[in-house]
């Protein structure tokens, strides 16, 4: 695998323009805590879980070798398939807050000195403690004394259990989900915005293009590279979906979390709670998979939407 | 926006039966001060306020040094096997952090860092998202300043760092907050390199809130806003840089 | 501006390295001083055990121990990563339903040879408890506590409403006209709390309808047969009838929380809760337990927390001793006479009954005559695990009681069956 922001273009080895060009050797220098980092605490803790998805391995003592056992009763287990579509489901609904938060984006780049004010009241739900946020929202969506029900009930709709019903409880993760990443993908997609020439804008002033057709015409376009980074990291965010169910759900003996899985969710169980550490490895490595599969998925589509000035 | 938290402010004044009542009050019929009463002299607040904060500051500055070395190498210096090795740890970024806990455990055990402020920092200094950001931060800066040093007869490190990270400031402080964020945030982790239950930071204590006082509304709320106040005065402490480090980094795309 | 920024962030960073340095640095001890660490779950009875751990240390100057207690959400995965990884706690509590994993994979000190060196008699404990500890003829944990469960009440609800309070002579039947009597939907009151809850609940009512949860041999569940489904409509009743919160009220607000609110009147569970509801400010003087009802006969599940310790640790001797003596009076008696819990030690719960005399306590002391240990064949904290997604249809009225408990039945076998 490549590196996806950078074609896959070979320097000679070795080659040296002109004699101060760095040499390897500075290279391996600059890199070397980072990648003996990597290998370490990333690269060798992965494979050893790759390799423990093909083992039957007990809490405790010697694993035995199983081969694709756990990836063929994965496949046959309707619990994997349910958590597999909640965080599919999960997914969706973040992505639905791409569009919001580049329309919001280009709102507050207009509003001139509010800009300040409006950039960190979006960014406070990104600087606040995970466990804190599951708590606040958790009073939030209560079904007998929620504040959101109480809204609902002053325009006469009647209120839901929004985290005690499997119905919902997606969709209620999927809204502070939502509201938590706004902030940074505003910031990210402000930041692209700011990058656009001013003088576009002018030229089409003259034409006389209204303020909706500049945004349609000039704004989203130019800003594809910034919308499709921003899609790409809430994908990956998104599927690797935990502390708001952990929070929210477990420890307070809510019967909606057998519905309301998550993949990772899943294997966090499997392999810290019920013992299985080979079943949750395969868990892991499947969900992986489809990471990798979704980021390529979205590399090949990028060429027909991304515009690259 | 705001609304979640104007409410768990609120609430935090309230007295249990209060906050449990439908329909709600808005406002607290009488400010009572119980909430922050029962959190401090449950929570060691302080104790576990210096552990986050040292843990951070340790993860933090760690974090900065080793991306920015290794972002700086991947954006500018030509090497075999640069692509396939940076392909490396984009592949990383993908990979659910769950799955590199007893690896990571397995290693800090092996270095006897065990209940140790660094063990809570270690997996965080080597960040993928960190060399990432770093190098799409120096991939756009302009050559002209690194040659002209490179004349000058400076070698690659001093290039690096008097020309090179000085201009990447901005790029710095915004991946400092980012870091700091996670940092600040991390539950399950510290748990498992403490086992003799020193070093446990404030997330610990609010989770354990949480178990104590189920439904205690006004104290898991004062809880929740005492163990993130911290980080979101540093927030609005740095929030220009921050701001500035993310419009000017390459996390434009 | 910027360089002032960078400056502050070196010197906290080296400030922070001097402080790792220094902490770090403080592990020699000077003379031949250990330390024990002793794990718990529950804030609420860790003040118990800071006087207890200190009562120890006064006997054994050469000991040191040491208190930490764990968010419960967080303290099964924290126990298993550090017992496989060679650095759990010396002691730490266990509970019956995780107990089988621990001891079959070799991670609990034998307290055996303790038992008979320091004339430990077992039979101060009760034997649901302590056989609950014991794998393979070898006693792997001492009983710390136990509990029982009855009926706690609210008796401004039950004045309220004219009905009166449950006592031994109640059964089924006299629960069930309470609840709808107690019930006032205007007033947001329900008669009793019924969620899917095995160790208050369903297996209480299973046995009283002379049910049996697991079979003797460990190997068979029996939710499906005409004493189980009967044990489960008792619940499923309730929840048809309207007298209790529905499951979804009872995952947003716990059915505990729900006594507390004083939202409803009856709620059956342990004596756990003796401690938490007389420090209540809001229940002063309005509640207090029954004994639970009776279905064909008198039953309760009992189990208790027993205090294990980690076979890897560096210092059995030491451990052992320190294991002895949580599992002894004196240990028993704090947690008595802080009103912790009902402690497991014979002739010891005397203090928890005067700690906290406004309830008739007595209940879950006589409760132990009739009492079954809480089932804990196989992967239990896997099967367990299943309840809630096989049993939620039956109690939303979604699927015939009978139906959801062989689905059940058959999903917890499939457990029991594994090696």
């Amino acid at each position: 695998m490549t590196s996806p922001t950078t074609p896959p273009a070979r320097r000679p080895a070795g080659r040296r323009a002109g004699a101060s060009e760095p040499s390897g050797w500075w290279a391996a220098v600059f890199v070397a805590p980072a990648v003996l980092g990597l290998a370490a605490l990333y690269v060798w803790p992965f494979l050893s879980t790759f390799l423990k998805s093909f083992e039957d391995v007990p809490a405790f003592g010697p694993a035995t070798f199983v081969g694709m056992d756990n990836y063929t009763a994965l496949l046959h287990d309707e619990e994997f398939w349910k958590a597999f579509g909640n965080s599919a489901l999960y997914t969706v609904i973040i992505l639905l807050g791409v569009p919001l938060a580049v329309v919001l984006a280009a709102l507050i780049e207009q509003a001139g000195r509010g800009r300040a004010i409006y950039r960190v009241l979006f960014f406070l739900p990104v600087v606040t403690l995970p466990v804190a946020v599951g708590m606040v929202w958790r009073f939030v969506y209560n079904g007998d004394f929620g504040l959101l029900n109480t809204v609902l009930s002053w325009f006469g709709v009647s209120g839901q259990f929004w985290v005690a019903d499997p119905r919902f409880t997606i969709y209620a993760f999927g809204v502070v989900g939502l509201w938590m990443s706004l902030g940074i993908n505003m910031i990210i997609l402000g930041a692209g915005l700011r990058a656009i020439p001013k003088d576009l804008y002018e030229a089409s002033a003259l034409d006389g293009a209204g303020r909706v057709r500049q945004f349609v015409h000039i704004t989203v376009p130019l800003l594809t590279p910034s919308i499709f980074f921003v899609t790409t990291l809430s994908v990956i965010a998104a599927l690797q979906m935990f502390d708001l169910i952990f929070v929210m759900l477990r420890g307070v003996n809510n019967t909606a979390l057998a519905d309301s899985k998550t993949i990772v969710y899943l294997f966090y169980e499997k392999a810290f709670v019920q013992f299985h550490q080979g079943y949750g490895a395969a868990i892991a490595i499947v969900l992986l998979l489809v990471i990798m599969l979704a980021t390529a998925l979205q590399f090949r589509l990028q060429r027909s939407w991304v515009f690259y000035g | 926006m705001v609304v979640p938290f104007v409410w768990q402010i609120l609430t935090m004044f309230k007295t249990t039966a209060e906050a449990t009542r439908f329909p709600p009050t808005v406002l607290p019929e009488t400010f009572s001060p119980h909430a922050f009463e029962t959190f401090f002299s449950t929570v060691p607040f302080w104790s576990m306020f210096g552990v986050s904060a040292g843990a951070l500051v340790l993860r933090v500055a760690g974090q900065l040094a080793i991306a920015s070395l290794a972002g700086y190498a991947f954006a500018r210096i030509p090497f075999r096997g640069r692509e396939p090795l940076f392909g490396l740890f984009v592949l990383m970024l993908m990979v659910p952090s769950q799955l590199f806990l007893i690896g990571q455990y397995e290693l800090i055990r092996g270095l006897k860092l065990l209940d140790t402020l660094p063990a809570l920092a270690i997996p965080g200094l080597f960040s993928a998202f960190g060399t990432f950001l770093m190098r799409q931060a120096f991939r756009t800066m302009p050559k002209d300043y690194e040659e002209a040093a490179r004349l000058d007869g400076a070698n690659p490190f001093q290039v690096f760092w008097h020309v090179m990270l000085p201009m990447a400031r901005p790029t710095l402080a915004a991946l400092a907050v980012l870091t700091g964020l996670y940092s600040w945030n991390d539950l399950l982790w510290p748990l498992i390199v403490s086992p003799s239950g020193e070093n446990r930071p404030l997330p610990v204590g609010l989770a354990g809130l949480q178990g104590q006082f189920g439904t205690d509304y006004p104290t898991l709320m004062a809880g929740a806003f005492v163990c993130s106040i911290p980080l979101v005065i540093v927030f609005l402490v740095l929030q220009r840089q921050f701001f500035a480090g993310i419009t000017s980094s390459g996390l434009k795309g | 501006m910027k360089s002032k920024w960078t400056a502050a962030a070196a010197l906290a960073a080296a400030t922070a390295l001097l402080t790792a340095c220094s902490g770090g640095g403080s592990g020699a001890p000077p003379t031949e001083k250990i330390t024990l660490t002793y794990a718990n779950w529950s804030e609420d009875q860790s003040p118990a055990m800071e006087q207890i751990a200190a009562e120890f240390e006064k006997a054994n100057p050469n000991i040191d121990i040491k208190i930490q207690t764990l968010p419960w959400t967080e303290y099964w995965s924290t126990l298993q990563v550090g017992a496989a990884g060679g650095t759990a706690p010396d002691a730490f509590w266990m509970l019956a339903d995780h107990f089988r994993e621990y001891a079959k994979g070799g991670q609990l000190i034998d307290l055996s040879g303790t038992v008979k060196a320091a004339g430990i008699d077992m039979s101060v404990y009760p034997k649901a408890v302590s056989d609950s500890y014991t794998y393979e003829g070898k006693i792997f944990a001492l009983p710390k506590d136990f509990d029982t469960n009855g009926i706690w009440y609210n008796k401004a609800l039950f004045d309220a409403a004219k009905v009166a309070y449950p006592d031994d002579t109640w059964t089924w039947k006299n629960v069930q006209d309470a609840a709808r009597k107690l019930t006032d939907k205007a007033k947001g009151v329900w008669g009793i709390a019924a969620p899917i809850d095995p160790q208050g609940g369903y297996y209480n009512t299973i046995l009283q309808a002379g049910g049996q949860i697991v079979d003797s041999q460990g190997t068979a569940s029996d939710f499906a047969s005409p004493a189980g489904v009967a044990g489960l409509k008792f619940w499923t009743d309730l929840q048809a009838a309207g007298v209790s919160p529905t499951l979804k009220q009872l995952s947003d607000t716990e059915a505990v929380s729900m006594f507390e609110n004083q939202k409803v009147a009856m709620y059956f569970s342990g004596a756990y809760w003796a401690l938490r509801f007389h420090k209540n400010p809001d229940l002063q003087g309005k509640i207090d337990v029954a004994p639970l009802p009776q279905g064909v006969k008198r039953a309760t599940v009992t189990s208790g927390i027993g205090n294990a310790g980690y076979a890897g640790s560096k210092h059995p001797e030491e451990l052992k001793k320190f294991l002895a003596f949580l599992g002894g009076t004196r240990a028993a008696e704090i947690q008595a006479a802080t009103g912790t819990v009902l402690p497991a030690y014979k002739g010891t719960q005397e203090p928890w009954l005067k700690a906290m005399p406004e309830f008739h306590l007595q209940v879950f002391i006589d409760a132990v005559d009739y009492s079954v240990p809480l089932p804990v064949a196989g992967n239990a904290s896997e099967w367990q695990g299943l309840a809630a997604q096989y049993l939620t249809p039956a109690w939303n009225g979604e699927k015939p009681v009978e139906q959801a408990a062989k689905e059940y039945q058959d999903a917890v076998d499939k457990v029991l069956a594994e090696k």
